[in-house]
C-alpha cells in the first residue's frame, strides 16, 4: 500500500513546471477502488466540481460530485475498465484537467504494487 | 520432403525476423524532431513511437488509452522538456523511463508573457509561461539530441553500439544547421520580423532576431480583426517580414504582398513534414528566410 502510495507520488512529479496554475488531476486504483484527487497547482483544493468518468471509448460510465476536499471516490467496474479509464474533473470557471488509467495502471492498483 | 524441408526453414526464418522486429526496444516521442533524432540514432535497432496524427500539433494532443497504454510500455520516453506535450502530465508514465532532453539547459528556458487574472474567490493574480520549441535553436537541439543519445545508450543497452556510432553524425549536422540558421540571420538583423504564431522565441534568441507574434491559426485564413491586428504591429514595430508557421490560404499571401510584406514559411516541425525529414525540411525553410534579406 505504501508502495503504491510512494509510487503515485513519484509519478504525479513528472508533471512539468509549465503547467502552472493549472487544476491538475490525479486518480489511481487502490484494491477495487478507484480514487480521484483534484488540485490546483497553485495548491489551491477546488471547493466543488463534477468528475466524470470515461471507458476507452469515451463513453459516459458515471458523472459524481468532487467533495469539499478536491477528491471522490468509486467502486472499480471490472467491465467498464477493462480498457482503461478516463477521469475528467470540471471544477467550474473553465478550469478541467483529466487523468488517464491503462489496463496496466488499474491491474498495479488492484494488486496492490 | 526436400522442398518441404526448405519450406519450413523458411517459415522458421520469417517467424524468428518477425519476432526479432516485434521485440525491438521501443522508443517514444513526444514530438518530431525527437523521434527523428531517436531515429537517426537508433536506426534498425530500435522502433521508434511517434502516435500523434499528421494533422495535430503535438503540443496540445489528447492522447486516447490505447495510445498511452503503447507509451507506457516503451523502453524510453523522450520529453522535450519546457512543459511541452501537457498530456505527459495526466498518465503515469514511469520516471526511470523518462528523459527530459532539455532538463540540461532549463535554466536557460524562455519566460514568456506573465499573465494576469483572476477567477472564483482566487482574486487576480499572475503566472508566467516557459516557451516550448527549444529545438528551434540548434544548438539547443543538439544538447537534445546528446541528452537523448546518452539516455539510449543507458536504457538500451542492446543499441548502445548503434548510438554511439550515430551520435556524432547527427550531432555535427544540428550544429551545421545552426550555422546555416546564423548565416541565414545575419542578413535580417535589425529589421523587424512579424511571426504569425508565437512559437519562435528560442530561434529568434539563437539567432539575434527580432520577431514579434500574433496568434493566428497556423494554415488557416486570418479574420479582418487578425489583418488589423497585422497592421497595427506593422506600424509599431515597423515590420515589413512575415512569417507563416503553415502554408496559408493563397489569398492570405496575396494580401500580405499587396500589404507590403515579404514572406516565408518557418514550419516549426513540432510534427512529421510532408516531404523530407527535419535536417532537409528546416534547410529548405532557411533558405527561404535568406532569401528576404535585401540583395543590394
Amino acid at each position: 500500500m505504501i508502495r503504491a502510495f510512494v509510487l503515485s507520488l513519484a509519478m504525479i512529479a513528472v508533471a512539468l513546471p509549465a503547467a502552472a496554475h493549472k487544476l491538475r488531476v490525479f486518480a489511481f486504483v487502490e484494491g477495487e477502488t478507484v480514487k480521484v484527487e483534484a488540485k490546483f497547482s497553485s495548491g489551491r483544493i477546488p471547493k466543488a466540481g463534477e468528475v466524470r468518468v470515461m471507458d476507452a471509448e469515451e463513453a459516459l460510465v458515471l458523472t459524481l460530485p468532487l467533495d469539499p476536499e478536491g477528491m471522490t471516490s468509486f467502486p472499480l467496474d471490472p467491465d467498464a475498465a477493462a480498457d482503461g479509464l478516463m477521469i475528467e474533473v470540471r471544477a467550474g470557471d473553465g478550469h478541467s484537467n483529466y487523468w488517464l488509467l491503462t489496463p496496466a495502471d488499474i491491474q498495479r492498483g488492484r494488486v496492490g504494487q | 520432403m526436400r522442398r518441404l524441408r526448405a519450406l519450413t526453414a523458411g517459415v522458421a526464418m520469417l517467424a524468428a525476423s518477425v519476432a526479432a522486429a516485434a521485440e525491438k526496444p521501443v522508443i517514444a516521442a513526444v514530438n518530431y524532431p525527437l523521434a527523428y533524432f531517436a531515429e537517426r540514432l537508433g536506426g534498425d535497432a530500435v522502433e521508434v513511437l511517434f502516435p500523434i496524427p499528421a494533422d495535430a500539433d503535438p503540443a496540445f494532443w489528447r492522447p486516447k488509452l490505447k495510445d498511452i497504454a503503447a507509451i507506457q510500455a516503451a523502453d524510453l520516453i523522450a520529453l522535450n522538456g519546457a512543459g511541452y506535450a501537457a498530456w505527459t502530465t495526466k498518465a503515469s508514465l514511469r520516471r526511470s523511463r523518462i528523459v527530459d532532453t532539455s532538463a540540461g539547459f532549463s535554466d536557460d528556458y524562455i519566460q514568456t508573457e506573465t499573465v494576469t487574472h483572476s477567477h472564483g474567490d482566487g482574486g487576480e493574480h499572475s503566472h508566467a509561461a516557459i516557451a516550448t520549441h527549444t529545438w528551434l535553436d540548434f544548438a539547443l537541439a543538439a544538447r537534445q539530441a546528446e541528452a537523448l543519445a546518452s539516455a539510449m545508450a543507458r536504457r538500451v543497452p542492446e543499441a548502445a553500439a548503434t548510438v554511439d556510432a550515430a551520435r556524432s553524425d547527427l550531432i555535427g549536422e544540428l550544429e551545421a544547421l545552426d550555422r546555416e540558421a546564423a548565416a541565414a540571420a545575419e542578413a535580417l538583423r535589425g529589421r523587424a520580423i512579424i511571426a504569425t504564431h508565437p512559437r519562435y522565441q528560442y530561434f529568434a534568441r539563437a539567432y539575434g532576431l527580432d520577431i514579434r507574434s500574433l496568434e493566428w491559426e497556423a494554415g488557416e485564413a486570418p479574420s479582418e480583426k487578425q489583418w488589423r491586428d497585422l497592421t497595427a504591429l506593422a506600424e509599431e514595430t515597423g515590420a515589413a517580414i512575415l512569417l507563416w508557421e503553415a502554408a496559408p490560404p493563397d489569398a492570405a499571401r496575396e494580401r500580405a504582398a499587396a500589404a507590403g510584406f515579404a514572406d516565408a514559411m518557418l514550419p516549426t516541425l513540432a510534427n512529421r513534414p510532408g516531404t523530407g525529414d527535419f535536417l532537409s525540411a528546416m534547410r529548405s525553410a532557411l533558405a527561404d528566410l535568406a532569401a528576404l534579406a535585401p540583395t543590394d
